[in-house]
């Protein structure tokens, strides 16, 4: 089947059933979209579908042949990082940093759905876990990348 | 001839004496030929390495996991070597012995701040042997392991002194070269200048710098830092913001397989009959392998296949009778009553004791008795537990993200049947660490895999639900605390007992069986934070009774702090509740002979606005102060109820780690540990019922999130005290201060974790 992976077209062979995570990681060898739990519950795997915040870890690629996706790598880069990696650089967020990928991208889909967020969207969206506990960084960093932090 | 003997028995002691400052760092220091040599690169000693364009390159023997270490010690070395701290790389340190961590094994002995304050006064007992004694082990041993807050305090003098030495062999290189004084020549930015207006850069001088002896190295004043204390923003970030940093299960190697596992669900049991054939032919599945338990612990089963996703079908599939061993009526409440009758019944190993608590009470004095119990844990690490090992021809190559590489290379040595020398390790970042990957029973087990396909590397991971069932896990401990209290509420005695299993040995078995011995030494960390707490009762009793339930435990983030600041600190609020007296005035009145502590506490109590500024209604502060890893972190917490359940607003935390080499990399510190801390606080359990662990994965071991998440306030002591811990001390305090708060909400006192209001 074919996958839009940040504006490239791939293809792989995957049984439909295979979560994307997987296709990502091990088919791919794009491995910025972290395995957390399986269950869709911690958000390290989070991508963005047409702009959406998805867990991938439980997406069956099939579902997604054709769909826009973008994964950390696709958000921007060094030379030319997206406002919110600048942030999370200025605010100096990660520790450990696994989560990261997950965070940047469901923070990712919040600003474009909602740019200058409030304190209760941020909440609402963000519902990734972070074992290292950088919340409080991650919140600033997603109001100085919306340009609302005081 | 008596002459000689003198002067010989003269010099042996002055080189004693120098051996208590000097020597230790100095035999540290390594030899050039310890680094990897690169192409143009030259080494100047074990640490320090010089590129052609004039870049450094720092020996790395401890490993990043979150807490700063792969930036706060290039910022030591870019001190002493003034080059800017981007000119600073890292290179995975060798097996020599010049890299173990002996402070983390130093740090480790079981003396009470008491006696070394009177050793630090002069004389000599057994603080000052017994140290000297577990350093010069150490440093023979050279354990190489990333532990007990231990990393820049470890590093604090030997990266500092490689780096001034390799300063000064290349400021010496300069001086032959010029034929000027080394001491009229300047460095700034890696290029050596003389006012007459010469200079050359590191890079050039590198060559000639190896053959020139350093002369007399002095290490740079403290005025003279510049970068040394500044809020340096870590190196490690720019590739944890764009998906390129590479954690243990992202190694990707040409022709790789993946493995599954799944071990047996009752701890220490073990498959019986695997009906193997039943998935052979399913997509993708290449094998199928059978684990020997790891040293003692479970095993099990895994699944080798082209991807992750097709073993863990595959394993899912799989057909297996689980054998349950002897642990099938292991059971939490069972733990509880067994630890709860240990204390009562069983004699506990003294830890301290001071004064006589045995005396008969004054008239009109009183003791108050609780009890206090805090459960197992599971670590859960966001990265499961993973490694990638290659095994053909008598070699082993092994990927992993691990706390400990030399324990990693000599299990897979082991698990192979090579000597170590034919293992080659390397260190991946660590989503995690928290203490689970001081563990090395997922390295032995890909390795284990990896034999059954030779030649073909294989990348093992652990799904989330075999990470949580099958963790060391921190042991539960009960503990009994009496308080006595005089007439007017001064506070006179304090009794603990306490009981738990000790991790030390049992860890020692697991990875160091040549030097684990046949009985169990008393194990500082079951009593750290109880024996050695800094108020002063007259009387004190402080003991432990090491029980051996046979549940695997291990090393927990804060270790035996994370439940002993909570028994301790809750107990003391209790006290002070009972003595009619205000929480921080009760505290400071019992802190006269710990002024280090009560500044801690006074700068906390002071941003809180402590007694000074009043909380909306429905809102309470706590407080609670704790010293482990040699720092003091005191934290006030603001507490309310939303939906009857507990809400932190704000922490206010201040923290004693003495000198500080970066204080923005500590504010991080601080801040993870609340919510690692809170976390456990509020939620945090590990049931086991016959003998299985009932939790599975995220929903049922519940993390706190963002929305739930308080605002962490940091705020430093100024201290010229040589750099003690910081990635674990903010954890213990939070618990008894969030206790502490609901107390004052709700009037009761909450002992047992964790918290249920």
């Amino acid at each position: 089947m074919e996958l839009k992976v940040n504006g490239a077209r791939l293809q792989v062979e995957a049984d439909p059933a295979m979560p994307l995570l997987w296709v990502l990681r091990d088919l791919l060898q794009m491995t910025g979209t972290k395995f957390g739990c399986g269950i869709a519950a911690c958000g390290a795997c989070t991508v963005r579908i047409d702009g959406q915040a998805v867990r991938s870890c439980v997406m069956p690629v099939g579902s997604v042949a054709g769909k826009a996706i973008q994964t950390i790598e696709g958000l921007g880069n060094a030379g030319r990082p997206h406002p919110l990696q600048a942030a999370w650089i200025a605010e100096q967020v990660p520790q450990c940093g696994y989560c990261q990928s997950g965070m940047l991208m469901a923070a990712a889909a919040l600003l474009e759905r909602k740019p200058k967020p409030t304190d209760a969207d941020i909440d609402e969206a963000m519902t990734n876990i972070c074992r290292c506990g950088t919340y409080q960084r991650v919140r600033v960093a997603i109001k100085r990348a919306a340009g609302t932090k005081t | 001839m008596k002459r000689r003997t003198w002067l010989l028995g003269t010099a042996g002691v002055g080189a004693l004496l120098v051996g208590w400052v000097a020597l230790p760092q100095r035999s540290r220091l390594g030899l050039a030929a310890m680094m990897a040599a690169g192409e143009g690169d030259i080494a100047l000693n074990g640490w320090i390495k010089i590129l052609p364009d004039g870049s450094v390159v720092l020996a790395m023997p401890r490993s990043e996991m979150g807490q700063g270490v792969h930036t706060a010690l290039p910022q030591l070395a870019a001190e002493e070597l003034d080059v800017p701290l981007s000119r600073v790389r890292i290179e995975q340190a060798g097996w020599d012995s010049v890299y173990g961590n002996v402070a983390m094994l130093v740090g480790n002995l079981p003396f009470h701040p008491s006696e070394e304050e009177r050793e630090r006064e002069g004389g000599f007992g057994r603080v000052k042997a017994g140290r000297w004694m577990v350093g010069k082990v150490a440093r023979e041993l050279g354990l190489n392991a990333t532990g007990g807050s231990s990393s820049v305090a470890d590093a604090w003098d030997v990266v500092r002194l490689a780096a001034a030495t390799a300063r000064a062999s290349l400021v010496g290189a300069a001086s032959l070269q010029w034929r000027l004084p080394a001491d009229e020549l300047q460095v700034k930015e890696g290029v050596v200048s003389h006012p007459s207006g010469r200079s050359i850069g590191y890079g050039e001088l590198a060559r000639e710098a190896a053959a020139t002896p350093p002369g007399s190295v002095q290490l740079k004043e403290r005025k003279d830092w510049r970068v040394i204390g500044r809020p340096a923003p870590r190196l490690d970030v720019p590739a944890k913001v764009d998906g390129t940093a590479k954690f243990g299960l992202d190694v990707r190697l040409p022709g790789m397989l993946f493995a599954a596992l799944r071990l047996a669900p009752v701890l220490g049991g073990a498959p019986g009959r695997v009906d193997a054939q039943s998935v052979l032919s399913m997509p993708g599945v290449r094998r199928v392998v059978t684990l020997p338990a790891y040293a003692r612990s479970t095993a099990g089963v895994a699944v080798v296949a082209d991807s992750f996703w097709q073993a863990r079908q595959a394993l899912q599939a799989l057909d297996v009778d689980w054998l349950p061993g002897p642990n099938a009526k292991l059971d939490s409440q069972a733990i509880a009553d067994t630890l709860r009758q240990a204390v009562e019944a069983r004699e506990g190993y003294r830890f301290y004791e001071s004064g006589n608590v045995e005396r008969p009470l004054p008239t009109g004095a009183h003791t108050i008795e609780a009890w206090y119990s805090a459960p197992h844990l599971a670590h859960a690490t966001l990265e499961p537990m993973n490694a990638t090992a290659r095994v053909q021809d008598g070699r082993v190559e092994v990927w992993a993200p691990t706390q400990v590489p030399q324990m990693c290379r000599a299990a897979a040595a082991r698990v192979a049947g090579v000597p170590e020398d034919k293992v080659d390790l390397h260190v991946t970042l660590l989503g995690g660490g928290f203490g689970r990957r001081l563990e090395v029973d997922y390295v032995a087990q890909a390795v284990r895999v990896a034999m059954d396909v030779p030649g073909v590397p294989v990348q093992l991971i652990w799904p989330r639900e075999e990470d949580m069932r099958h963790d060391f896990y921190r042991p539960m401990h009960v503990a009994r605390l009496r308080g006595v209290l005089a007439g007017n509420g001064e506070p006179l005695g304090l009794q603990i007992k306490s009981a738990g299993d000790a991790i030390s040995p049992r860890w020692m078995e697991r990875g160091l069986p040549a030097l684990s011995g046949p009985v169990d030494v008393p194990d500082k960390t079951a009593s750290e934070g109880l024996f050695d707490q800094p108020y002063g009762f007259a009387d004190q009793r402080i003991e432990h009774v090491f029980t051996h339930t046979g549940v695997p435990v291990g090393f927990w983030r804060s270790v035996g702090h994370s439940h002993n600041a909570f028994f301790m600190e809750s107990f003391v609020d209790e006290l002070a509740a009972a003595a009619g007296q205000d929480a921080v005035a009760f505290r400071r009145s019992l802190l006269k002979q710990s002024p280090r502590h009560r500044a801690v506490l006074d700068l906390a109590v002071e941003r809180s606005g402590w007694g000074l500024r009043p909380l909306p209604p429905g809102r309470a502060r706590g407080v609670a102060l704790h010293e482990s890893f040699g720092s003091v972190v005191a934290q006030v917490v603001e507490v309310s109820l939303e939906k009857g359940q507990p809400r932190v607003h704000r922490v206010v935390c201040a923290i004693d780690c003495g000198t500080v080499v970066n204080p923005q990399i500590v504010a991080q510190q601080m801040e993870g540990a609340v919510v690692f801390g809170l976390t456990a606080a509020l939620h945090g359990r590990i049931d086991i019922r016959g003998g299985a662990v009932q939790q599975g994965n995220f929903p049922d071991y519940q993390m706190l999130t963002l929305a739930s998440a308080p605002l962490v306030e940091t705020y430093i002591v100024a201290s010229e005290r040589a750099p003690s811990g910081v990635g674990e001390p903010g954890v213990p305090p939070i618990a008894p201060a969030v206790a502490s708060a609901l107390f004052g909400l709700t009037g009761r006192r909450h002992r047992s974790l964790p918290i249920v209001v």
